[in-house]
């Protein structure tokens, strides 16, 4: 089997305000190095140190760290939803920093998926057609329906689960994604058997995969690695993994890579 | 896959029709010739943990009896049944189990609500360890079952998961808290997770025990990620069995 794999959820390295659970510095070299021995064709990287301090330099660093790849990574920015100028640099991060789309770490960040100091960001967030990735998977401010609740005031943005439900609230993630148009669901840190029942009951355009790279005490990031090889031995039919592999995150991301 | 020099014994698989998995004792059995897995502790599925204790006890003293020594049986009984929980887990004895499995999501209770103490009283009595599936909140989390094992000093309690995963972050400070309590290393990533139990200097491989957690995961992929833990062998060898075997009859 040798499917290509866009891995929709990683990480730059923790450089600056990450006091724990930052893992090992790493170049983009590195990570391309990373990409290459987990068979990952390209990734969405995520921002990291921004989740534990929202600052604009956090999205300058990222954008540079993609940048140094674009065929091979894009970068989703973030911003704290209460900041002032939020949706200004939200603005900034599509319109000079050519980032993608924004992650959203609710339990990190502080921040309720239901506060309404959201919507105007969400809003940028459409205007330049880009997505949403929030951190899913962990009461109180991370659920499914939450999000989900989220997705749905903002139906012009696709809203990516970015654990699906971890191990605790899958099955509340299976519910959510079927009954919200816009909302996708990413197997990351999900349990194999919980992953298997999702490929088979969410709309199966809407499934995609990621590694959770980045976060590694290692340059290799050997857990990511481990990740992208163990999917392909949960008993998923090639032409189904295929388009949770790659089709379904290149339609999400427009066509890229090319 | 060969483990040179180790005894492998699998903490925590449960046998039969789960919601949304299953695991035949034929394919357990199966899975540990094909992987060098020695031994493993079996539970039995979700709806005998919650409800249907004595069947369960039936289908894991039954299972280890007829294995010739390669499984080993965990009781379960569901707290809120009161003296009849205590009448159960002194039948599943009877029958031949070693270990106490506790699940406060399946089972409805909460650690502290005293609930459980007479059935680890039990536990204590016989020496049995006591396994306790962590992960959830808020009644299955690895802090809480550290203020629980420190009321229980005598009892070796495995955190079952090592509170995957958002509350891995809290699995580090319950061991430091309560010397009594095992890590368990299902899911874990060696380079995040496992490398701090590892390093932690009030943890280490002496606290920690290799788990599959079957069928909820892929069995060679729980063990290969042990295997490129890069361990001395002989802490390798403790993660892998010894620490467990240690707890067995």
């Amino acid at each position: 089997m040798d499917i290509p794999i866009i891995d929709f959820h990683t990480h730059t390295p923790a450089w600056d305000h990450a006091s724990w659970l930052a893992g090992a510095a790493f170049t983009p070299a590195d990570f391309t190095a990373f990409l290459d021995s987990a068979g990952i064709r390209a990734a969405v990287v995520l921002s990291h140190d921004g989740l534990f301090h929202a600052t604009p330099e956090a999205n300058d660093r990222l954008a540079e760290f993609v940048a140094a790849d674009p065929d091979r990574m894009v970068g989703f920015g973030t911003v704290n939803a209460r900041y002032p100028g939020a949706a200004e640099e939200m603005e900034r991060c599509f319109g000079t920093l050519g980032i993608r789309g924004l992650k959203i770490h609710p339990w990190l960040q502080g921040v309720s998926m239901h506060e309404p100091s959201l919507d105007p960001i969400a809003e940028v967030v459409a205007a330049h057609g880009g997505s949403v990735l929030c951190h899913d998977g962990t009461p109180p401010y991370a659920t499914a329906t939450q999000i989900a609740a989220f997705a749905r005031r903002h139906p012009t943005v696709p809203v990516v689960l970015g654990h699906a439900g971890l191990h605790d609230t899958w099955r509340e993630a299976i519910a959510a994604v079927t009954e919200t148009a816009n909302l996708y669901i990413c197997l990351c840190g999900v349990p194999p058997y919980a992953g298997r029942h999702i490929i088979d009951r969410c709309p199966p355009e809407r499934v995609l995969f990621g590694s959770d790279a980045g976060l590694s005490d290692q340059v290799g990031q050997a857990y990511a690695v481990a990740r992208a090889h163990e999917i392909t031995r949960w008993g998923v039919d090639d032409t189904t993994l295929r388009r949770v592999l790659y089709d379904n995150p290149r339609d999400l991301l427009g066509g890229w890579p090319q | 896959m060969t483990i040179s020099g180790a005894r492998v014994v699998d903490a925590h698989v449960r046998v039969g029709e789960c919601r949304e998995a299953a695991l035949p004792l034929h394919t357990l059995l199966a899975t540990m010739d094909r992987l060098g897995i020695d031994a493993a502790l079996i539970s039995p599925p979700e709806r005998c943990i919650a409800y249907h204790n004595a069947e369960g006890n039936a289908l894991t003293t039954g299972a280890a009896a007829a294995s010739g020594g390669r499984l080993y049986a965990y009781a379960v009984a569901n707290p809120w049944r009161g003296t009849d929980a205590l009448a159960e887990l002194d039948r599943a004895r009877s029958a031949g189990a070693v270990a106490l499995a506790v699940d406060p999501v399946l089972q409805g209770f909460d650690l502290h609500d005293g609930l459980l103490d007479p059935l680890l009283r039990k536990a204590c009595d016989w020496r049995w360890p006591v396994y306790v599936r962590t992960g959830t909140p808020p009644t299955a989390l690895p802090l809480p079952l550290a203020s629980l094992a420190r009321r229980h000093p005598d009892v070796t309690f495995i955190m079952g998961r090592s509170g995957a995963t958002d509350f891995w972050i809290d699995a580090i400070p319950a061991l430091r808290y309560a010397p009594n309590l095992l890590a368990d290393t299902s899911y874990a990533p060696w380079d995040t997770v496992l490398s701090g139990f590892g390093a932690d200097p009030s943890v280490g491989p002496e606290r920690v025990v290799f788990s599959t957690d079957a069928p909820y995961t892929v069995p060679e992929v729980e063990l290969e990620r042990i295997l490129d833990w890069p361990l001395p062998a002989a802490d390798r060898a403790r993660v892998l069995g010894e620490n467990l075997t240690r707890l067995l009859p």
